[in-house]
């Protein structure tokens, strides 16, 4: 079973776990480094997205929340490092919406749109200012010194922003949570922003591949810990041939692993390891997954021809199917 | 017919049929490459091709292409037939001598000179001829040729890395889709052209099959004989070429286990470098063989480099399909046209380890002045990795072989010599 299938499966089951397993028993608690809305309803999700507890901890104003905060934290950090970008390309039940649409778009034969690298450089800064949301509001709600009358309804700031929290509560109804909220300037704003960063969200992963990953403070999260995470994208620069196949099937449009000459780690920061660089690598030991310096799967042409149903052994022309 | 293309025709049938029935009479050759052997006589010795019969619709559209960048995909998903384009014979380059500039190289004064005369016929049978902008030779040779034939100039980009030149290639590429369409009267849809793509990766698929069976110990195939079948795709129907490599492939795979080989265990191992040798031309890779050479690969723009990178699309949709063209026929190429071309060097280093490479024949072809320029930077890394480097600068005059043979000797004996000590000690 080629890596991609079983990506798929570990993804959808994943989805289902993190959205629905509450309803099954399943708890895997609220610090769970990626986006399993925790406004799902604790009664319904099976784990939720450790920035929501976080913020809230920061929110509290207290030493107490201080320490919860960091806490939660240092567990998140702990869950990071064995998967390291997994988090995203395989668990992430929000990244599952992303490619069901994705696979929606290529099913209607219409082709993705790729950003020009100027507006992919100057959309970059949009994660890091959600990272600031993230940390310092929470922490301006709770010491309201400055514009007080705006500070007490941040409430969780990045939350209210973030299109995820629009998104996933609708399959679980949760009506309350899911459109403008009106119960101030400063809750209508936020939430108004955030239901039009859904709706461009949604509309976005239809045409572009990940959408919303381009701007997700998670995966940047993520990627501050991608030296000591223990799943790595290793490249032979020599056997590569610079074919530029890794960047077109890559849906993050990560453009440094075929044009790097030097460096045997290529996971760069937007990687979400989701393995179709190695998948459709055609040479032979190019492209690696390690998981602590152990090889877990690796390219070669065989693999390429087999995905295209061409029969290695195979004598005369023979029909297939091209996906 | 004039005298003066009979008088050619007879002269390029008798040196091709000459390197033809020299390579049918070596010892140890695959039976199966008599399929390549035969199309090559037919279309050099017989001046016909087998691949294009006259149907009783008119006969299918026919795109003659220069170069390895223009996708062939396209041309099949058109409904018409490429055929490839760059010339070989001595002469046809010196039907080309006065069309020509004398310091141009042989391969674009032999293309001159058989548009020129319109032999032999495939030439005149082009109804589209496609150039792409790769060194200065072709260019203006595309401007010469568009006195007498419907030329499309394909503009590649030089300078690979950069986005805007990416961008502005893919664009070319959809140009050049309409105008195939224009020409053919056939809509190039989705379907043809994912067909398209399968159809080529199964052959490339092939070419790849023979590369890897040629890395083995000791090659069932001769590196003349690999060359000869890969060139062949350049006037072959892609599925005909494909089953008939199959069988090659099956053959050659046979044989090495059996441990049958043209070769002797100890014969030094050999890369042809440099410009590529276009049939008849097969000055070089005879010479190497016949002085105990084990060539086992090439880099050659019709030879190994010809069929080896693989489309790599994903979606059934037409822009993954068009970036995958893109990207295939631009990035993977190490044409020294390209600069900087780093590229090639890396290649050059995987061959040498992928091959057990021990000597490096570098063929200059008099007037290509970027394989010549790029010898210093493939000496530095042969140097580095201890492959020594001959570098032979010839045309495709038959006159200067026995004074080639005197160096490809020396320089065989040289590594074989140098092999022996190292056993020894």
């Amino acid at each position: 079973m080629p890596v991609s299938r079983w990506r798929w499966l570990v993804l959808t089951l994943s989805f289902v776990l993190l959205t629905f397993g509450g309803l099954a028993g399943v708890h895997l608690g609220s610090y769970l480094p990626t986006f399993a809305c925790y406004f799902v309803g604790s009664d319904t999700y099976g784990g939720a997205c450790f920035l929501a507890t976080l913020q809230m901890a920061l929110a509290e104003g207290n030493l107490a929340g201080l320490f919860a905060a960091l806490t939660i934290l240092v567990v998140a950090v702990l869950l990071i490092i064995p998967l390291g970008g997994a988090w995203c390309g395989w668990i992430c039940p929000f990244a599952f919406i992303q490619d069901v649409l994705d696979v929606l778009r290529r099913k209607l034969g219409i082709g993705y749109v790729r950003f020009p690298e100027t507006l992919r450089r100057n959309l970059r800064p949009l994660r890091w200012i959600f990272l600031v949301i993230l940390f310092v509001l929470p922490l301006w709600a709770a010491f309201p010194l400055l514009v007080p009358a705006v500070a007490r309804h941040l409430g969780i700031p990045f939350c209210e922003l973030c299109p995820v929290r629009y998104i996933m509560p609708l399959f679980t109804e949760r009506a309350g949570y899911m459109g403008v909220s009106f119960g101030s300037i400063t809750t209508f704003v936020l939430s108004a922003l955030g239901v039009l960063f859904a709706g461009f969200t949604l509309v976005g992963a239809f045409f572009k591949r990940r959408f919303w990953c381009a701007y997700c403070p998670m995966v940047l999260l993520l990627s501050f810990f991608r030296r000591i995470s223990l799943p790595k994208l290793k490249k032979d620069v020599t056997r590569c041939t610079r074919c530029e196949i890794c960047y077109n099937v890559c849906p993050m449009d990560i453009e440094q692993v075929f044009l790097e000459r030097q460096r045997e780690d290529v996971t760069f920061p937007d990687c979400v390891l989701c393995m179709e660089c190695v998948e459709h690598c055609p040479e032979n030991d190019a492209l690696r997954l390690t998981y602590g310096g152990i090889t877990l799967l690796r390219s070669s042409r065989a693999a390429f021809s087999r995905r295209r149903g061409i029969d290695a052994s195979q004598t005369g022309p023979r029909e297939e199917s091209h996906e | 017919m004039s005298k003066r293309k009979q008088r050619f025709l007879r002269a390029l049938g008798r040196s091709s049929e000459a390197v033809l029935r020299g390579m049918e009479a070596a010892a140890e050759r695959p039976a199966r490459l008599g399929y390549f052997i035969d199309l090559m006589r037919s279309v050099y010795v017989e001046d016909c091709l087998p691949q294009l019969p006259e149907e009783p619709a008119g006969r299918p559209g026919v795109v003659g292409l220069y170069c390895v960048m223009a996708p062939e995909e396209l041309v099949y998903a058109a409904g018409a037939l490429p055929l490839r384009l760059c010339g070989g014979s001595y002469e046809a380059s010196c039907a080309g001598d006065e069309l020509a500039p004398r310091d141009a190289c042989p391969v674009v004064k032999a293309s001159l000179g058989s548009t020129v005369l319109g032999a032999p016929s495939l030439y005149a049978l082009c109804d589209m001829v496609v150039v792409p902008t790769t060194c200065d030779a072709k260019r203006k040779m595309a401007e010469e040729l568009s006195r007498h034939q419907n030329v499309r100039v394909l503009e590649v980009p030089h300078v690979k890395e950069s986005e805007g030149a990416r961008r502005q290639w893919l664009e070319q590429l959809y140009g050049f889709k309409s105008d195939l369409e224009r020409l053919t009267g056939n809509r190039i849809g989705r379907r043809g052209l994912a067909q398209a793509i399968a159809l080529l990766g199964r052959a490339r698929h092939q070419a790849r099959r023979l590369y890897e069976l040629r890395q083995g110990d000791l090659p069932a195939v001769r590196g003349s004989e690999a060359a000869l079948a890969l060139h062949a795709f350049a006037y072959d129907r892609a599925e005909s070429w494909c089953e008939a490599m199959t069988l090659l492939n099956d053959e050659i795979a046979q044989r090495q286990a059996d441990g049958r080989s043209a070769f002797d265990r100890r014969a030094p191992r050999i890369m042809l470098a440099g410009a590529p040798p276009v049939f008849p031309n097969w000055k070089l890779p005879l010479l190497i063989e016949e002085m105990g050479g084990m060539l086992v690969t090439d880099e050659s723009c019709i030879g190994d480099r010809y069929l080896y990178d693989p489309v790599g699309a994903v979606e059934n949709t037409m822009e993954d399909m068009m970036v995958a063209l893109a990207s295939r026929y631009l990035m993977p190429c190490t044409c020294p046209s390209f600069a900087p071309n780093e590229d090639r060097l890396f290649r050059l280093r995987q061959a040498v380890a992928d091959f057990r490479i021990e000597g490096v024949l570098y063929h200059v072809l008099k007037g290509c002045v970027i394989y010549d320029f790029e010898l210093l930077r493939v000496e530095a890394l042969m140097a580095e990795l201890g492959v020594p480097v001959l570098r032979i600068e010839t045309d495709y005059n038959p006159e200067d072989i026995e004074q080639l043979r005197t160096r490809v000797e020396a320089f065989v004996e040289m590594i074989r010599e140098k092999k022996r000590k190292g056993v020894g000690r």
